[in-house]
């Protein structure tokens, strides 16, 4: 089991739903899709590393 | 004194809010995407229906544990009512664990909620189930909001 890989599917689920849930056009579905994708995943590699010294 | 043309904005809000069918709902938490497509959101049901089955079946496949509620853990009534906003998914889980007798003779606290507590995508499982269900209910609340009116 990958656990980037399930942080990468679940960011990548998660994204599409709100993209359509609270963008009507095509761009701005992109845009929000793009902008929540990365936060979750760039934010979630990096709460990682702040958390690897502690036990 | 109001002139007839300044119309306070919550009055003619109003009058553009109307109610829902409860029966438009229901089918919308029965079936992910099943309300967007009654009301002509296609694109919209694909996906939501997509992303929520997609969601449930990697939870289950990671040996997740779907939300039953325990006597001894009220807490366990948050992960049960975010799971059953999967609609027939959770049902239909419900009863391959149960069995459908299983299902009705033990509720509500006798329920097998599936899941293995020892493999290392238990954590994750449950994650996504609890995610699938929660994305479910707000899109019941986004049909909601379209055949209010308030929202295209």
């Amino acid at each position: 089991m990958d656990h980037f890989f399930l942080l990468f599917w679940h960011a990548c689920l998660v994204s599409l739903f709100f993209a359509f849930l609270w963008r009507t056009e095509r761009r701005e579905r992109v845009q929000l899709f793009l902008k929540t994708f990365l936060l979750m995943v760039v934010g979630g590699v990096l709460a990682g590393w702040l958390m690897y010294p502690f036990p | 004194m109001i002139k007839k043309s300044q119309k306070k904005p919550e009055e003619s809000s109003d009058k553009s809010v109307q109610s829902v069918a409860p029966a438009l709902l229901g089918v919308s938490w029965l079936v992910p995407g099943l309300g967007h497509l009654l009301l002509g959101k296609k694109v919209r049901a694909a996906v939501f229906f997509g992303v929520i089955a997609a969601g449930f079946v990697t939870g289950v496949l990671l040996d997740g544990e779907v939300g039953v509620p325990r006597a001894d853990n009220p807490f366990s009534w948050l992960s049960t009512i975010a799971c059953a906003g999967n609609g027939f998914l959770y049902l239909v889980r419900l009863i391959w664990l149960n069995g459908l007798g299983g299902l009705l003779s033990n509720l509500p606290f006798g329920l097998e909620g599936g899941g293995d507590p020892v493999s290392a995508g238990f954590g994750y499982g449950k994650t996504f189930l609890i995610t699938a269900g929660l994305m479910n209910l707000l899109a019941v609340l986004d049909v909601s909001d379209i055949s209010r009116g308030a929202k295209s």
